[in-house]
């Protein structure tokens, strides 16, 4: 957990770092701050540890997620390539410290014992994330996607807040183990039965933490919000962001509210339907990549969210497993996707659409397999990690006695189906339609972690039990 | 102490009162008040000065970045009034409580005064640039 301490002092650093005008050294010093706090999280492997007068908890699972975070976060600062080098109107030192701050809150968002924290984790992360989405500050599209998202998410925030004024009112305890004893009692003086503050508070607390995964219908934000983005801060918002929300949601849902499944169980039955009908078939109607991965985002939280539902003893390593394999393939695309719209640009503007991308197997074979491979595992075939994480994810929905999951699984494959069709646009595109893509420099970082994605996800598709059995 | 939502029924009923009041005063001066309109009246007062021009053109960024950094400096120094009021009762208690608290507000502190040397070696308060 030294490594909250560590990334916010870093990310100080990193603000003073950028007064010596020299661009060059902050990649690499960002690179090994997180280097440094992915080594001080795996201290704390094996022990269970409560810090700051119990506000945070950190055990394996806890520490596998911030892993998770964490090499996003590498992943994605890696391929920055230092934001240009437009002086006047990009500011890397600043994006790279906002960056670690929003490591600070997506780690406190996996790892809080009271709900104060999750509050604190979940603002400041949501904050880094308005900030940044509205970085590119002459793009009228980011502009508005930053006024969007701040809008929306500071009601999301709001309800949240609301229903965690709700759950203290029934239980009297902020803490999530307090709050489950609290539950426990209120059921045992109400004969079984939950009052209206609990059943209230669990509801709100839900739809402020799903909001921030884009779980339909709260999902509105999210195309708007990924599109207008600058692309290496939507690459960011779609793993990163993605896996503390999700973490966070499992989190309370599994420690503070195991015993009263049924009411916040049957909502998410039909969130979960929602979200990956909602998210699949309105991909296939894209016409940008772009938006097109912001709605695939969406569908993979309801996946994710299958197993947060089926609440099986496995779900720790199934969601380790999926959030993993999707935070891989989603950086590798984005990393594709940002040099192609850039070298496709026109009048100045990058084109993100699918045709950018006709012909890119041409002059770039690397960009064009990696690009490939990440879309096979978004889509789920086998020998990707994306199979075996949908797979994982499948077998605890099919475990789960009841035969109601069997129906959200008749719902799940039909519409990862439904998926194999927009994932496979892109790789017709670069490989089979006609089209010119010069041949595009990548830097030897940029083509190290092309290859490392590319090769993690072949990897993980093959022996997804090298990590499954860490998870 | 067991509160249940009934209980609570007082401050709804003070609610209503409240806003039945704003409603019912406003509806009252509108309808009993004279009115008599005329030019110099409906005119903007800006001190006994003519107006000019639109009130909406642009204004220098300097401004509001001067005035956002004055709302936060404050609101943090603000956090420091509770903790001095509390810091007597901690010197007098016999846990080392007191040192504890004293190292916490280094640390806000230190922050703080970061974030202050950030901003000037930004350069936000140069006023002439």
């Amino acid at each position: 957990m030294n490594a909250i301490i560590a990334l916010s002092l870093f990310g100080i650093s990193n603000l003073f770092l950028g007064f010596l005008n020299n661009r060059k050294i902050l990649l690499p010093a960002t690179l090994v701050f997180i280097l440094i706090a992915l080594g001080l999280n795996f201290a704390d492997w094996n022990h269970e540890y409560y810090w700051f007068n119990n506000m945070l908890k950190t055990n394996n699972l806890s520490v596998n997620f911030v892993t998770i975070i964490l090499l996003s976060t590498f992943l994605v600062v890696a391929i920055s390539r230092s934001f240009g080098d437009d002086d006047e109107h990009s500011h890397p030192a600043e994006y790279y410290a906002i960056l670690l701050f929003s490591a600070v809150g997506a780690i406190m968002m996996v790892t809080f014992e009271n709900l104060i924290m999750l509050f604190v984790g979940l603002e400041i992360l949501s904050v880094s994330m308005y900030v940044l989405t509205g970085s590119d500050k002459r793009s009228l599209r980011s502009n508005e996607a930053a006024l969007k998202y701040f809008l929306m998410g500071s009601f999301a925030t709001g309800i949240l807040l609301f229903g965690v004024a709700l759950v203290y009112g029934a239980t009297s305890s902020f803490d999530i183990h307090g709050i489950a004893q609290g539950v426990a009692k209120a059921k045992e003086q109400m004969g079984g039965a939950y009052g209206p503050l609990l059943y209230s508070g669990v509801i709100l607390i839900m739809v402020g933490l799903l909001f921030k995964i884009s779980a339909a219908p709260f999902h509105f934000w999210t195309p708007d919000v990924y599109d207008g983005a600058p692309s290496i801060f939507t690459a960011f918002m779609s793993t990163v962001v993605k896996t503390a929300g999700v973490a966070a949601t499992y989190r309370i849902l599994s420690i503070s509210f195991p015993s009263v499944y049924g009411l916040w169980g049957n909502p998410l039955v039909y969130i979960v339907c929602a979200t990956l009908i909602i998210g699949n078939i309105t991909a296939v109607y894209q016409q940008s990549f772009k938006r097109m991965l912001a709605y695939s985002s969406i569908s993979h939280a309801g996946y994710l969210l299958i197993t947060v539902l089926a609440k099986r003893p496995e779900t720790n390593s199934s969601l380790l497993f999926y959030s993993l394999a999707y935070a891989i393939a989603t950086i590798t695309a984005f990393a594709v996707l940002m040099v192609v719209s850039e070298a496709q640009a026109k009048n100045g503007k990058a084109d993100e659409s699918f045709e950018a991308l006709n012909g890119l197997a041409n002059n770039n074979p690397l960009l064009a397999f990696s690009l490939t491979i990440s879309m096979l595992s978004l889509a789920g075939i086998p020998l990707t990690a994306g199979f075996f994480g949908k797979f994982f994810v499948f077998s605890d929905a099919f475990s789960n006695p009841s035969s109601l999951f069997k129906w959200i699984l008749v719902i799940a494959i039909l519409m990862s189906t439904v998926g194999i069709y927009y994932y496979f646009k892109p790789i017709i595109a670069a490989y089979m339609k006609k089209g010119e893509v010069a041949k595009i420099e990548l830097s030897p970082l940029y083509k190290f972690i092309l290859i490392l994605t590319t090769t993690l996800t072949i990897l993980l598709g093959l022996a997804p039990d090298l990590v499954k059995n860490i998870f | 102490m067991n509160y249940q939502p009934s209980d609570f029924l007082p401050i709804l009923v003070q609610l209503v009162a409240a806003l039945a009041f704003i409603v019912a005063t406003m509806l009252a001066t509108h309808w009993l008040g004279p009115k008599r309109h005329s030019v110099l009246k409906d005119d903007a007062f800006e001190c006994g000065i003519e107006s000019v021009g639109d009130a909406r053109t642009p204004i220098s960024v300097k401004y509001f970045l001067v005035a956002i950094l004055f709302v936060l400096f404050d609101v943090e120094i603000i956090f420091m009034y509770p903790w001095a009021v509390n810091f007597m009762g901690w010197v007098k208690s016999t846990s080392d409580v007191a040192i504890t608290m004293f190292l916490e507000m280094l640390v806000f502190m230190g922050l703080l005064l970061l974030g202050f040397i950030y901003v000037i070696k930004k350069g936000v308060l140069t006023w002439e640039k």
